[in-house]
Protein backbone atom coordinates (compact mmCIF):
# COMPACT_ATOMS: atom_id res chain seq x y z
CA UNK A 1 0.00 0.00 0.00
CA UNK A 2 2.94 2.47 0.72
CA UNK A 3 4.73 1.36 -2.46
CA UNK A 4 1.57 2.50 -3.99
CA UNK A 5 2.09 6.09 -3.03
CA UNK A 6 5.74 6.49 -3.56
CA UNK A 7 7.00 8.68 -5.94
CA UNK A 8 9.79 9.12 -7.91
CA UNK A 9 11.80 12.44 -7.65
CA UNK A 10 9.64 14.94 -9.21
CA UNK A 11 12.20 16.30 -11.55
CA UNK A 12 13.61 13.52 -12.96
CA UNK A 13 9.27 12.70 -14.08
CA UNK A 14 9.05 15.69 -15.64
CA UNK A 15 12.49 15.36 -17.40
CA UNK A 16 11.26 12.17 -18.73
CA UNK A 17 7.54 13.67 -20.15
CA UNK A 18 9.89 16.38 -21.81
CA UNK A 19 11.87 14.05 -23.51
CA UNK A 20 8.49 11.66 -24.91
CA UNK A 21 7.10 12.28 -27.30
CA UNK A 22 3.43 13.78 -26.94
CA UNK A 23 1.65 10.18 -28.26
CA UNK A 24 3.45 8.36 -25.37
CA UNK A 25 3.67 10.78 -22.55
CA UNK A 26 1.38 9.56 -20.63
CA UNK A 27 1.45 5.59 -21.28
CA UNK A 28 5.32 5.53 -21.46
CA UNK A 29 5.26 7.18 -18.17
CA UNK A 30 3.14 5.34 -16.40
CA UNK A 31 4.96 1.81 -17.36
CA UNK A 32 7.41 3.05 -15.45
CA UNK A 33 5.59 4.54 -12.56
CA UNK A 34 3.87 1.25 -12.49
CA UNK A 35 6.97 -0.63 -12.47
CA UNK A 36 8.95 1.75 -9.91
CA UNK A 37 5.64 1.37 -7.62
CA UNK A 38 5.00 -2.30 -7.87
CA UNK A 39 8.29 -3.90 -8.72
CA UNK A 40 11.30 -1.43 -8.01
CA UNK A 41 10.28 0.21 -4.31
CA UNK A 42 9.04 -2.85 -2.62
CA UNK A 43 12.51 -4.80 -3.42
CA UNK A 44 14.74 -2.38 -3.38
CA UNK A 45 13.24 0.39 -0.71
CA UNK A 46 12.78 4.09 -1.76
CA UNK A 47 16.38 5.33 -2.47
CA UNK A 48 17.60 2.82 -4.80
CA UNK A 49 14.26 2.83 -6.13
CA UNK A 50 14.70 6.38 -6.78
CA UNK A 51 18.34 5.81 -8.41
CA UNK A 52 16.84 3.23 -10.93
CA UNK A 53 14.56 5.32 -12.01
CA UNK A 54 16.48 8.03 -12.66
CA UNK A 55 19.05 5.40 -14.40
CA UNK A 56 15.70 4.59 -16.78
CA UNK A 57 15.28 8.44 -17.00
CA UNK A 58 18.53 8.78 -18.25
CA UNK A 59 18.57 6.04 -20.72
CA UNK A 60 15.07 7.45 -22.49
CA UNK A 61 17.26 11.18 -22.72
CA UNK A 62 20.19 9.10 -24.43
CA UNK A 63 17.71 8.22 -26.74
CA UNK A 64 16.63 11.48 -27.65
CA UNK A 65 19.83 13.25 -27.27
CA UNK A 66 22.73 10.84 -28.72
CA UNK A 67 22.56 11.40 -32.81
CA UNK A 68 22.72 15.41 -32.48
CA UNK A 69 24.83 15.10 -29.57
CA UNK A 70 27.59 13.35 -31.92
CA UNK A 71 26.72 16.08 -34.60
CA UNK A 72 27.47 18.35 -32.09
CA UNK A 73 30.59 17.11 -31.30
CA UNK A 74 31.91 15.96 -34.53
CA UNK A 75 32.08 19.55 -35.96
CA UNK A 76 33.77 21.05 -32.84
CA UNK A 77 36.28 17.77 -32.63
CA UNK A 78 36.67 18.33 -36.43
CA UNK A 79 37.55 22.05 -35.92
CA UNK A 80 40.05 21.48 -33.12
CA UNK A 81 41.73 18.48 -35.21
CA UNK A 82 41.64 21.03 -38.24
CA UNK A 83 42.90 24.03 -35.97
CA UNK A 84 46.11 21.49 -34.76
CA UNK A 85 47.06 19.71 -38.03
CA UNK A 86 46.43 22.62 -40.48
CA UNK A 87 47.42 25.65 -38.09
CA UNK A 88 46.42 29.35 -39.85
CA UNK A 89 46.38 32.92 -38.22
CA UNK A 90 43.25 33.81 -39.92
CA UNK A 91 40.17 31.72 -38.24
CA UNK A 92 37.61 33.99 -39.89
CA UNK A 93 36.31 31.39 -42.40
CA UNK A 94 36.79 27.96 -39.65
CA UNK A 95 34.72 30.00 -36.85
CA UNK A 96 32.16 30.99 -39.68
CA UNK A 97 32.05 27.40 -40.31
CA UNK A 98 31.84 25.90 -37.12
CA UNK A 99 30.17 28.24 -35.64
CA UNK A 100 26.87 27.91 -37.59
CA UNK A 101 27.02 24.20 -38.37
CA UNK A 102 26.73 24.02 -34.69
CA UNK A 103 24.16 26.35 -33.90
CA UNK A 104 21.99 24.26 -37.04
CA UNK A 105 22.71 21.31 -35.23
CA UNK A 106 21.21 22.72 -31.71
CA UNK A 107 18.16 24.26 -33.53
CA UNK A 108 17.13 21.14 -35.35
CA UNK A 109 17.90 19.26 -32.50
CA UNK A 110 15.32 22.03 -30.96
CA UNK A 111 13.06 22.00 -33.71
CA UNK A 112 12.59 18.20 -33.96
CA UNK A 113 12.10 17.35 -30.57
CA UNK A 114 9.35 20.64 -29.87
CA UNK A 115 7.32 19.33 -32.90
CA UNK A 116 7.59 15.25 -32.05
CA UNK A 117 6.63 16.42 -28.16
CA UNK A 118 4.51 19.21 -28.50
CA UNK A 119 6.31 20.94 -26.34
CA UNK A 120 8.37 24.30 -25.93
CA UNK A 121 10.42 23.69 -22.98
CA UNK A 122 11.23 19.82 -23.84
CA UNK A 123 13.27 21.71 -26.92
CA UNK A 124 15.01 23.64 -25.17
CA UNK A 125 15.45 21.34 -22.25
CA UNK A 126 16.84 18.55 -25.05
CA UNK A 127 19.19 21.07 -27.03
CA UNK A 128 20.61 21.86 -23.29
CA UNK A 129 21.31 18.47 -22.80
CA UNK A 130 22.65 17.58 -26.22
CA UNK A 131 25.26 20.51 -25.40
CA UNK A 132 26.97 18.46 -22.23
CA UNK A 133 26.44 15.54 -23.81
CA UNK A 134 28.59 16.48 -26.70
CA UNK A 135 30.83 18.50 -24.52
CA UNK A 136 32.06 15.08 -22.57
CA UNK A 137 32.52 13.43 -26.07
CA UNK A 138 34.55 16.45 -27.34
CA UNK A 139 36.76 16.57 -24.12
CA UNK A 140 37.50 12.92 -24.45
CA UNK A 141 38.21 13.06 -28.55
CA UNK A 142 40.31 15.86 -28.09
CA UNK A 143 42.32 14.35 -25.05
CA UNK A 144 42.28 11.13 -27.34
CA UNK A 145 43.98 13.52 -30.21
CA UNK A 146 45.99 15.38 -27.85
CA UNK A 147 47.74 12.21 -26.52
CA UNK A 148 48.51 11.07 -30.36
CA UNK A 149 49.61 14.88 -31.21
CA UNK A 150 51.55 16.57 -28.87
CA UNK A 151 54.60 17.64 -30.80
CA UNK A 152 56.63 21.12 -30.30
CA UNK A 153 54.78 22.08 -33.80
CA UNK A 154 51.44 20.98 -32.97
CA UNK A 155 51.37 22.43 -29.37
CA UNK A 156 52.28 26.10 -30.90
CA UNK A 157 49.10 25.15 -33.47
CA UNK A 158 47.12 24.74 -29.96
CA UNK A 159 48.75 27.96 -28.40
CA UNK A 160 47.51 30.23 -31.55
CA UNK A 161 44.58 29.03 -31.74
CA UNK A 162 43.11 29.24 -28.36
CA UNK A 163 44.87 27.34 -25.88
CA UNK A 164 44.11 23.85 -24.36
CA UNK A 165 41.81 25.30 -22.40
CA UNK A 166 39.67 26.53 -24.95
CA UNK A 167 39.56 23.10 -26.16
CA UNK A 168 38.46 21.19 -22.89
CA UNK A 169 36.20 24.54 -21.22
CA UNK A 170 34.87 25.65 -24.33
CA UNK A 171 32.32 22.44 -24.87
CA UNK A 172 30.58 23.07 -21.11
CA UNK A 173 30.20 26.95 -21.79
CA UNK A 174 27.45 25.83 -25.06
CA UNK A 175 25.08 25.51 -22.43
CA UNK A 176 23.73 28.75 -22.94
CA UNK A 177 23.96 29.49 -26.43
CA UNK A 178 21.82 25.97 -26.22
CA UNK A 179 19.32 27.47 -24.36
CA UNK A 180 19.09 30.42 -26.86
CA UNK A 181 19.33 28.62 -29.85
CA UNK A 182 17.09 26.13 -28.52
CA UNK A 183 14.49 28.22 -27.78
CA UNK A 184 14.87 29.38 -31.43
CA UNK A 185 14.18 25.98 -32.46
CA UNK A 186 11.42 25.46 -30.47
CA UNK A 187 9.40 28.41 -31.17
CA UNK A 188 10.20 27.08 -35.25
CA UNK A 189 8.07 24.10 -34.62
CA UNK A 190 5.54 26.09 -32.15
CA UNK A 191 5.27 28.37 -35.62
CA UNK A 192 5.20 25.51 -38.02
CA UNK A 193 2.41 23.83 -36.19
CA UNK A 194 0.77 26.37 -35.93
CA UNK A 195 0.70 27.47 -39.78
CA UNK A 196 0.05 23.91 -40.64
CA UNK A 197 -2.69 23.71 -37.99
CA UNK A 198 -1.50 20.02 -36.58
CA UNK B 1 12.79 -13.82 -47.34
CA UNK B 2 12.07 -10.34 -45.72
CA UNK B 3 14.99 -8.38 -43.50
CA UNK B 4 15.16 -11.04 -40.73
CA UNK B 5 14.61 -9.63 -37.31
CA UNK B 6 17.07 -8.84 -34.52
CA UNK B 7 17.40 -11.00 -31.52
CA UNK B 8 15.69 -7.80 -29.26
CA UNK B 9 13.09 -7.53 -31.79
CA UNK B 10 12.21 -11.18 -31.69
CA UNK B 11 12.05 -11.30 -27.83
CA UNK B 12 9.67 -8.31 -27.69
CA UNK B 13 7.53 -9.68 -30.82
CA UNK B 14 7.21 -13.25 -28.80
CA UNK B 15 6.56 -11.25 -25.66
CA UNK B 16 3.65 -9.66 -27.27
CA UNK B 17 2.15 -13.11 -28.75
CA UNK B 18 2.77 -14.51 -25.38
CA UNK B 19 1.08 -11.80 -23.51
CA UNK B 20 -1.83 -11.91 -25.44
CA UNK B 21 -4.76 -9.29 -24.25
CA UNK B 22 -1.65 -8.42 -21.77
CA UNK B 23 0.58 -7.07 -23.72
CA UNK B 24 1.33 -3.35 -22.88
CA UNK B 25 4.97 -1.73 -21.91
CA UNK B 26 5.17 -2.52 -18.42
CA UNK B 27 3.98 -6.05 -19.07
CA UNK B 28 6.54 -6.52 -21.82
CA UNK B 29 8.85 -5.06 -20.65
CA UNK B 30 8.42 -7.99 -17.75
CA UNK B 31 8.42 -10.75 -19.78
CA UNK B 32 11.79 -9.80 -21.99
CA UNK B 33 13.53 -9.57 -18.90
CA UNK B 34 12.51 -12.57 -17.86
CA UNK B 35 13.01 -14.33 -20.92
CA UNK B 36 16.47 -12.78 -21.45
CA UNK B 37 17.57 -13.48 -17.79
CA UNK B 38 19.26 -10.06 -17.56
CA UNK B 39 17.79 -6.60 -16.87
CA UNK B 40 16.52 -4.46 -19.87
CA UNK B 41 16.16 -0.98 -19.90
CA UNK B 42 12.60 0.38 -20.24
CA UNK B 43 14.11 2.56 -23.20
CA UNK B 44 14.76 0.03 -25.25
CA UNK B 45 12.01 -1.76 -25.09
CA UNK B 46 9.90 1.17 -25.80
CA UNK B 47 11.86 2.02 -28.82
CA UNK B 48 11.88 -1.16 -30.64
CA UNK B 49 7.86 -1.39 -30.15
CA UNK B 50 7.84 2.12 -31.55
CA UNK B 51 9.87 1.02 -34.36
CA UNK B 52 8.11 -2.39 -34.89
CA UNK B 53 4.91 -0.44 -35.06
CA UNK B 54 6.29 1.49 -37.86
CA UNK B 55 7.50 -1.67 -39.65
CA UNK B 56 3.57 -2.48 -39.41
CA UNK B 57 4.22 -5.89 -37.35
CA UNK B 58 2.70 -4.80 -34.53
CA UNK B 59 -0.49 -2.59 -33.99
CA UNK B 60 -1.43 -0.88 -30.92
CA UNK B 61 -4.31 0.84 -29.25
CA UNK B 62 -4.78 2.88 -25.73
CA UNK B 63 -6.49 0.84 -22.50
CA UNK B 64 -7.95 3.11 -19.71
CA UNK B 65 -5.30 3.81 -16.69
CA UNK B 66 -5.17 2.06 -12.78
CA UNK B 67 -4.50 4.09 -10.01
CA UNK B 68 -0.73 2.40 -9.22
CA UNK B 69 0.09 4.34 -12.86
CA UNK B 70 -2.20 7.67 -11.36
CA UNK B 71 -4.71 6.58 -13.71
CA UNK B 72 -2.49 6.96 -16.67
CA UNK B 73 -3.10 4.80 -19.71
CA UNK B 74 -1.86 1.84 -21.04
CA UNK B 75 -0.66 1.25 -24.74
CA UNK B 76 -1.38 -2.68 -25.52
CA UNK B 77 0.24 -3.80 -28.78
CA UNK B 78 -0.67 -6.50 -31.04
CA UNK B 79 0.96 -8.75 -33.50
CA UNK B 80 -0.43 -8.27 -37.13
CA UNK B 81 -0.48 -10.70 -39.38
CA UNK B 82 3.49 -9.03 -40.83
CA UNK B 83 4.93 -9.53 -37.51
CA UNK B 84 4.19 -13.27 -37.60
CA UNK B 85 5.64 -13.83 -41.17
CA UNK B 86 8.43 -11.73 -39.83
CA UNK B 87 8.95 -14.12 -36.64
CA UNK B 88 7.96 -17.24 -38.79
CA UNK B 89 11.15 -15.72 -40.87
CA UNK B 90 13.42 -15.20 -38.58
CA UNK B 91 13.03 -18.45 -36.80
CA UNK B 92 13.46 -20.27 -40.79
CA UNK B 93 16.42 -18.30 -40.99
CA UNK B 94 18.24 -19.46 -37.50
CA UNK B 95 17.03 -23.10 -38.98
CA UNK B 96 18.66 -22.70 -41.90
CA UNK B 97 22.28 -21.64 -40.54
CA UNK B 98 22.16 -24.62 -38.00
CA UNK B 99 20.82 -27.39 -40.08
CA UNK B 100 23.31 -30.35 -40.24
CA UNK B 101 24.36 -29.15 -36.81
CA UNK B 102 23.93 -30.62 -33.38
CA UNK B 103 22.59 -28.38 -30.33
CA UNK B 104 24.60 -28.29 -28.14
CA UNK B 105 27.88 -27.99 -29.83
CA UNK B 106 30.78 -30.24 -28.72
CA UNK B 107 34.08 -28.63 -28.79
CA UNK B 108 36.19 -30.05 -31.98
CA UNK B 109 39.88 -30.86 -30.61
CA UNK B 110 42.25 -30.57 -33.41
CA UNK B 111 45.58 -32.26 -33.29
CA UNK B 112 48.41 -31.64 -35.68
Amino acid sequence: MIAEMTRPPEWAEAVLRLSLNAADRENVSGDLLEEYRASIVPIRGKTAADRWYVGQVAGFVWRATWVWAFLFSGEFVARTAYDWLVPTTDFATRSAVSTWSGVAVLFFAAMWTAWRSRSFTAGVLIAMITSQIAAVISVVSSAILFAIWHDADTQRAIAGSGGLAEVFMLPFAMIVPALIVGGAGSAAASLGRRMLRT
Amino acid sequence: MADVLGAFEQAVLLAVLRLDDEAYGRAILKEVQERLERDVAAGAVHATLERLVRKGLLSSRLGSGTPIRAGRARRYYRLRPAGVRALNDAREAVDSIWRGLKWPLVKAINTL
